[in-house]
């Protein structure tokens, strides 16, 4: 398979994964373009969690390949994980360790420089400056998701993968997950979501999974996702 | 190596926060220690020939017992893959978590050693034994913590650790204790039984960073 387009952010082809007898991810392919943000919808089940772990390199694919800025995703360098930042559906924090304690040792794993003042930036950011030495077992659900939202911009990616970012989240959480990620300029978002009814707002396009295959792609036709959220409304019976 | 460290800190940390898996496995390794010590006669018996394998048998138990959790907990809360994401190699991450468990687990052999000194009214704390037991402490931890990033996904990881790492370990618990009998004195052939406690730690931790990249393999 030929090399990746560096012009663009993210790009996937025949991108697939089995697990034993069982296709998770079907032959996907779509391409999106620096700075896009982007919807990735579908009922549970569909294939959304798998494909943003493909993407995440943590999971290996079966066949097909991706490619972030160009960069293939099968033997991904350090410089590549740099680029990726990933808000999963587990908060992926220590629950012993202090908010601070989280992000000083994700900001050494990552080599962030400066990073005693990146780390005041988003705990303030997040609304978590004043909690920051308390261990993160006492936070509430809402609390958790606003440092995991910290911890995957910590080391300013240029491609940010989310699962349901928007779990737990109040009111005020959901505007800054807006503010932060959802409309920042440069920053590529691919989002996997339930929330039909927020994608609209944020949203320049949407890829809908059905089965592990991709049955919709509006995001190079300048049009609104709306189409397909309609689509992933509709739940899917069991397989 | 700087990745390593910051693993190593981060694990020592929690180790210290959370005490429950390691105190546990100190408590259930001092009651084996003083429940061997009810069985033997101290009047009567040289109890040193039997020294080696209640010691042992009680390090192989206690570091089962605390070792496994740490994968467990790191697979539970979703950290194992936010640090498999990041840009660093995962042998890295491999001998940062190796390294907090023996350093964990030394603390406890040493703790051990003291109280069966007492108890078997025999000198257990010498540079001899302390070597031997550092060794074959890096060898087994070196196995089990790859054994348990293997079972930490698996539903019946607490059994799949024992009944993957016993197997694995005689050839280490042999020289382990044939080594500890003759620092104390006791017949253990001619056989360079601590050359090969060294062998088996300098294979299973190479091994096992080795390993480890494909082991966390999705």
């Amino acid at each position: 398979m030929s090399g990746g387009d560096a012009t663009v952010a993210i790009e996937a082809r025949a991108l697939t994964k089995r697990f034993g007898m069982l296709t998770v991810v079907d032959a996907v392919d779509f391409r999106l373009s620096p700075g896009s943000k982007t919807a990735l919808l579908g009922a549970n089940g569909a294939g959304k969690t798998t494909l943003l772990g493909l993407l995440a390199t943590l999971v290996t694919p079966s066949a097909g390949a991706a490619w972030i800025g160009g960069e293939s995703l099968a033997r991904p360098s350090a410089a590549l994980r740099r680029r990726i930042g990933v808000l999963a559906h587990l908060p992926m924090l220590y629950e012993e360790l202090s908010a601070l304690e989280n992000l000083t040792f994700f900001a050494r794993l990552y080599g962030v420089r400066e990073a005693p003042a990146r780390i005041e930036e988003l705990l303030r950011a997040v609304g978590l400056w004043r909690r920051r030495d308390e261990p993160t077992h006492v936070f509430s659900r809402g609390q958790h998701q606003r440092l995991a939202l910290a911890r995957a911009l910590l080391h300013t990616p240029d491609v940010l993968l989310l699962d349901e970012p928007e779990t737990g989240l109040d009111v005020a959480g959901v505007a800054l997950l807006d503010e932060l990620v959802l409309t920042a300029p440069g920053l590529t978002v691919l989002a996997a979501t339930h929330r039909v009814d927020h994608v609209d707002s944020w949203a320049e396009g949407a890829l809908r999974l059905d089965r592990g295959r991709l049955v919709e792609d509006t995001t190079d036709r300048g049009q609104s996702p709306a189409g397909a959220t309609a689509a992933a409304a509709v739940p899917e019976g069991p397989r | 190596m700087s990745a390593t460290l910051a693993v190593l800190r981060k694990d020592l940390r929690l180790a210290w926060r959370d005490r429950s898996g390691w105190l546990a496995a100190a408590s259930f390794a001092a009651i084996s220690v003083l429940t061997y010590s009810f069985a033997f006669d101290l009047a009567a018996q040289d109890v040193r020939p039997l020294l080696p394998g209640v010691l042992w048998t009680t390090f192989l138990f206690a570091g089962i017992f605390a070792g496994g959790q740490s994968f467990q907990r790191e697979a539970e809360q979703g950290t194992f893959d936010a640090m498999l994401m990041a840009p660093v190699p995962a042998s890295a991450i491999y001998f940062g978590k190796a390294l907090s468990n023996m350093l964990a687990l030394i603390v406890v052999e040493v703790a051990l050693l003291l109280l069966a000194t007492i108890l078997f009214d025999t000198t257990l704390i010498t540079a001899d034994l302390i070597l031997i037991v550092a060794v074959g402490t890096v060898g087994y931890v070196s196995l089990t913590t790859l054994l348990s990033t293997l079972g930490s996904r698996a539903r019946a990881r607490a059994v799949l650790l024992p009944a993957l790492a016993l197997p694995l370990l005689v050839p280490l618990l042999i020289a382990a204790v044939r080594a500890t009998g003759a620092s104390l004195g006791e017949p253990a052939g001619t056989a360079p039984w601590t050359l090969l406690l060294v062998v088996f730690a300098l294979w299973s931790s190479v091994g096992a960073a080795l390993l480890f990249p494909m082991v966390v393999e999705r």
